[in-house]
């Protein structure tokens, strides 16, 4: 049983991603490569709030969340103003820095060793400490986000975003600060990671930088795609169907060395064949150009 | 006669070897409606990219209302009241025709995140409010009954019509209008000119660019004819349209418009 609600909580932390990165690219058509980095920062600054200054999981999470965004900063200030192919390149060599930086700041983040024992979170008291506990309040902080999201997508504020990604000429034209936001779509989206950084950390009490590689960022974008980029429900269904997956692979009894190789061939190959059947995903609004 | 609320000074851009615009100096008075005609490559269209902010002029200035405005970005013109229509009309294509004229509003609080998520009463009284002024522009250009439609199904000519109602939602105190009529069924004309005039009327300053020589003598208060990037006759339309070489222009014309 634990099983199922380890599944559960995997495809809680990834709708989260998902759609979060799915404001950006593809709500705002900014095609960003480094989702998995604002995942990293959360994640990190989560656990070293709560190790290092010992707060609780929910003020270091809250914490977390204007921290990434702050950081996203960073990236977006200098490379939203380059032209698209631009700015997708900044972004990936933004994913790699970051990556870099939890790999070799061994002091603060003690590189490839990783931290283990990071505390168990909990809730009025109540330690969220089985994996059926955790699957509970992970829906739930997953729920809220997502929530959020969606007040966010229907009000004026997202249709602005589908505006700017239509045409940003016209909507500049119509007195919108396009540059500004672009900007703010992608710090939302960037602060909002930081929520599945939070959760992952506190469930897996242990961390390194390996979970926060490139690999992982285009895991995340293949969950919007498949799911169905600008679309509320696409990421939600792509991420589902991705981590569940290779759990449906391991139930065919196929072997895990085999398994894990088998997984990588098997979301190339879905990406491909869904790119040509249903370019814009199985619940499709927005065809990336 | 109004005072003079858009004027262009000396105004040059060139591209490479190409002057569009070679020293141009207008005036627009508020509450008129002046016509810019001319051949293909005129520099119309750059004109009106210039007076915008889309492109930096090379020389010259633009000032609205006595204030210099070159050098501000599109964004910022279209804030202080400069609105303009696109000769390729440029919809936002994947939302719904509603959504497209909702956008135009200016200064909407729902459009920062956190009045969005906090200021949710407030914000969705305006929308109603937004909306029901919308169709009411949308039933002006008689697209009313397509307010659910996505706007980039529309044919070409509902998409300029849209374009036209989301600038006008927009209440901009200047409108460029580049070739508003062409492509637009002729029964819709008429009634896009009666907007014009009413525009002017309550005071606006509307300058377009028109191929349509009935129109321009229909609607046209003043008209600049440009040849190669400068003025080559201005005046009253009869008058700049009697003029052969005018005419001339006009007939080549013709054969090249779809
Ligand atoms: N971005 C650009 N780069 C290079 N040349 C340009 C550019 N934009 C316009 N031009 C040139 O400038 C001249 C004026 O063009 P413009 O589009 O302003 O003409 P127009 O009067 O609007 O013509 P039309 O009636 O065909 O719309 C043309 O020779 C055109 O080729
Ligand atoms: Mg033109």
């Amino acid at each position: 049983m634990n099983y199922i609600w380890h599944i559960l909580v995997m495809i809680s932390i990834y709708a989260v991603l998902a759609a979060s990165l799915n404001l950006v690219a593809g709500y705002t058509g900014l095609l960003s490569l480094c989702h998995a980095a604002f995942y990293g920062i959360g994640a990190y600054a989560t656990t070293l709030l709560m190790m290092q200054m010992g707060l609780g999981f929910f003020p270091a999470m809250a914490l977390a969340v204007p921290l990434t965004a702050l950081l996203s900063l960073l990236i977006a200030i200098p490379s939203l103003r380059l032209r698209g192919d631009y700015f997708v390149l900044a972004t990936l060599g933004f994913q790699i820095i970051v990556f870099s930086l939890l790999y070799n700041c061994v002091r603060l983040t003690r590189g490839p060793y990783g931290i283990p024992g990071i505390p168990i979170p909990s809730l009025f008291g109540v330690p969220v400490d089985t994996v059926f506990k955790y699957f509970l309040f992970s829906t739930t902080i997953s729920t809220g986000a997502l929530a959020i999201l969606w007040l966010l997508i229907r009000s004026p504020f997202g249709r602005l975003l589908r505006a700017v990604r239509d045409d940003e000429v016209a909507a500049a034209a119509l007195g919108k600060n396009v540059p500004a936001v672009k900007t703010m779509a992608f710090a939302l989206g960037a602060g909002l990671a930081a929520i599945p950084g939070a959760m992952f950390a506190g469930y897996m009490r242990y961390i390194d930088p390996t979970s926060f590689t490139v690999g992982e960022t285009i895991f995340i974008l293949s969950a919007v795609v498949i799911g169905g980029a600008g679309s509320f429900w696409g990421p939600l269904v792509g991420s589902a169907f991705l981590v569940a997956l290779p759990e449906a692979l391991r139930l065919i009894q196929i072997p895990d060395a085999v398994a894990a190789n088998l997984r990588q061939v098997t979301y190339g190959l879905l990406l491909v064949v869904l790119m040509r059947i249903r370019p814009r995903g199985i619940m499709g609004e927005y065809e990336f150009k | 006669m109004g005072e003079v609320a858009l004027e262009c000074r000396g105004l040059r851009k060139s591209f490479g070897g190409v002057h569009a615009v070679d020293g141009l100096d207008l005036s627009f008075e508020s509450g008129t409606v002046t016509a810019l005609v001319g051949p293909n490559g005129a520099g119309k269209t750059t004109l009106f990219h210039l007076i915008c902010g889309a492109l930096r002029c090379d020389n010259g200035d633009v000032l609205y209302r006595g204030r210099r405005i070159n050098g501000l970005p599109p964004w910022a013109t279209a804030r202080l009241g400069i609105g303009r229509l696109f000769q390729d009309v440029r919809v936002f294509g994947s939302l719904t025709v509603l959504e497209n004229l909702l956008v135009g509003f200016p200064d909407q609080e729902g459009e920062a995140p956190l009045v969005a998520l906090l200021g949710r009463g407030r914000v969705s009284r305006r929308e109603a409010d937004h909306k029901v002024k919308a169709l009411q522009w949308l039933g002006l250009v008689g697209l009313a009954d397509r307010s659910s439609a996505l706007a980039g199904s529309l044919s070409f000519g509902q998409q300029k019509l849209l374009a036209i109602a989301r600038l006008l939602a927009g209440g901009a105190d200047v409108l460029l209008l580049d070739e508003p009529t062409a492509g637009v069924h002729p029964t819709l004309v008429d009634r896009l000119l009666t907007v014009i005039r009413r525009l002017a009327g309550e005071g606006r300053t509307v300058i377009l660019i028109e191929h349509n020589t009935s129109v321009v003598l229909g609607v046209a208060d003043w008209v600049y004819f440009l040849d190669e990037g400068q003025v080559a006759s201005f005046g009253l339309p009869a008058e700049v349209l009697a003029d052969p070489s005018v005419r001339a222009a006009f007939a080549g014309l013709g054969g090249r418009r779809q």
